[in-house]
């Protein structure tokens, strides 16, 4: 069996009297892309905010690399090497691209040179490099989720979080984004997204996560989940079969 | 591009020659006043860019910080007769703490609760100064303000008979707040305080302690804040509650900084330059017609900036520099972007 690279205990939160995550469960082995689905406010981008630190959990643990990161503020779990984008993306409008990616880069050194060489290889490899003195706040929207993927990658992720990176994006952007994610994950780091497009996470993901109303429904390959009943009615109402 | 690297090169050294010769020009020691003031200004406006421009955090009470400098110093100097040279290092130290003690709870606040906690903070010591007239030995002196004990010319007092020593010694401060600026700029922690300036949630999670970055800059700001009100209180001798830890000394660093240009290195020393020039000419030219006409029209001059070039003259400079750039090449998109982020 491969090694557990993220696991969540029971993590739970509420907000008042809405439990938005309830007792999740789950375990991410090394090398591996997890696709996290679900309808609209099933608390998947809450998740992630758990993992990385933003919001505490009420109840439950979350482990990395085997060791305790609960309750650690955001840039201490960056620093432990999880990455992460925004589904709102968060460019640093008044710097330029290269400084956008230089800044993830200083977390591995305080060099100023190292950071841009660091920073011109993630350039590259997410295609931005012809828009390197570009203001970040000039930068299109498949542009911007690029550099967003670029910011957290280089700060050197083992594990990279990434919240619906191709939402409004078009169908050729799609592919590209694919292609991109894909080579990602290949050089390594584990990757887990959140995706309302199902054909691309099928693409990319080998396990899919299923959460409805803060609990996990279902988990499993992208054929199992997709014929999972549970799945079919979070997704389409109890009346689905008389449909 | 080596070529323009080398152009501005001999540029800035003509300019910092230039500057050193100047008081073989100007004899009259009222326009060398003048001049002592404008760089004063221009080094004070440097030391709040880069909390306030920088790291984006809107500091109104830095007075606070020219009061501890100035007034520690010189109550070491009157009681003890310790050197400025030596005491302006304390003075430094206790601005450096009072910067710790105001962002260390709101700097994990968002909003405008740093910039209501310096107002607030800033009201309080200049209404403490006001009404103390002694702790203990030490003579604050309260509203009727502090006088500097009089050692006549003195080098290690820092008291001249001449401006001249003080405008190289006003120019020295003035080359090294740029020097830092600019270091501080190209430096992890300038790209540190600029992302966390552009959206706090998004550095954090690159791994950027965002309290911890900011505290470090405020204390930069304070320590060298503070070493200007030494240089204020040598060179006056005598310190004013309200003038030395005033809004006035506040607002003045925040003006000046805004409409140079927050957040560039030369922005806060353009600003500072010309906009307290400009004061101070129609304070000389129309001060004595109409009580406060010259301040009025100060006044609008600030408005009229922020209103038409909220961005400061940098931003002139670099538009400018842009078109230039266009009408020479034939392009320039790509190096004007790098210009505008990087001045």
């Amino acid at each position: 069996m491969q090694e557990t690279l993220l696991e969540l205990k029971d993590l739970t939160i509420s907000f008042g009297g809405l439990t938005a995550v309830n007792k999740l469960n789950t375990k991410l082995y090394n090398g591996e892309a997890v696709g996290l689905i679900g309808p609209n406010g099933a608390g998947k981008t809450t998740a992630f905010n758990l993992i990385v630190g933003v919001y505490k959990p009420t109840e439950g643990q979350v482990f990395f690399n085997g060791e305790d990161i609960t309750g650690l503020e955001p840039y201490e779990v960056c620093r432990k090497g999880i990455g992460r984008t925004f589904q709102v993306v968060k460019p640093f409008g008044k710097m330029t691209v290269l400084q956008n990616i230089m800044v993830g880069a200083f977390v591995n050194t305080p060099k100023q040179k190292e950071a841009k060489r660091i920073a011109t290889e993630i350039m590259e490899k997410v295609g931005l490099q012809n828009k390197k003195d570009d203001l970040a706040q000039n930068l299109t929207i498949p542009e911007r989720k690029r550099l967003e993927v670029a910011k957290a990658l280089a700060t050197k992720p083992k594990l990279l979080l990434l919240d619906e990176v191709l939402a409004g994006l078009n169908p050729t952007e799609i592919e590209d984004a694919i292609v991109l994610i894909k080579s990602i994950n290949q050089e390594g780091i584990t990757v887990l997204m959140i995706e309302h497009v199902l054909q691309a996470t099928m693409a990319i993901c080998s396990r899919i996560i299923v959460l409805d109303y803060g609990k996990k429904i279902a988990e499993g390959t992208p054929e199992e989940v997709t014929s999972n009943s549970e799945v079919i009615k979070a997704y389409l109402g109890d009346d689905y079969e008389n449909a | 591009m080596t070529g323009l690297i080398n152009k501005n090169r001999i540029i800035i050294a003509g300019l910092v020659i230039l500057m050193c010769l100047l008081p073989m020009v100007v004899t009259k020691p009222y326009y060398m006043h003048v001049i002592i003031m404008c760089i004063l200004w221009a080094y004070l406006a440097s030391c709040w860019n880069i909390i306030g421009g920088y790291a984006g955090q809107l500091s109104l009470g830095h007075g606070i910080y020219t009061a501890a400098g100035a007034y520690i110093t010189m109550i070491l100097f009157n009681t003890y007769g310790l050197s400025p040279w030596l005491g302006m290092f304390i003075g430094g130290g206790v601005a450096v703490l009072m910067s710790f003690i105001i962002g260390f709870p709101t700097f994990k606040l968002r909003g405008a609760y740093y910039a209501l906690a310096t107002v607030a903070i800033a009201e309080a010591i200049v209404v403490l100064i006001n009404n103390t007239g002694h702790v203990g030995q030490y003579v604050v002196g309260g509203a009727e303000g502090l006088i500097v004990k009089m050692v006549g010319n003195s080098p290690a007092a820092i008291q001249f008979n001449s401006k001249i020593p003080y405008y190289y010694i006003v120019l020295f401060m003035l080359f090294m707040i740029i020097f830092i600026s600019k270091w501080v700029k190209e430096s992890k922690l300038g790209y540190y305080l600029v992302a966390l300036r552009e959206d706090e949630d998004a550095a954090a999670a690159m791994g950027i302690n965002v309290r911890r970055n900011k505290l470090i800059a405020a204390a930069i700001s304070a320590f060298f804040t503070a070493l200007g009100g030494v240089f204020y209180a040598v060179l006056i001798r005598y310190l004013e509650p309200n003038a030395i830890a005033g809004a006035t000394m506040s607002n003045q660093m925040v003006f000046l900084t805004i409409v140079g240009g927050a957040g560039t290195v030369l922005g806060p020393v353009i600003g500072g330059i010309l906009l307290s020039l400009v004061s101070e000419v129609i304070r000389f030219y129309l001060g004595g017609q109409l009580m406060g006409l010259h301040l009025f029209i100060y006044g609008l001059i600030v408005m009229l900036m922020i209103i038409f070039q909220p961005k400061g003259i940098m931003d002139l400079v670099d538009r400018i520099k842009r078109k230039r750039g266009k009408q020479d090449q034939g392009e320039g998109g790509a190096s004007s972007a790098r210009d505008a982020s990087g001045a």
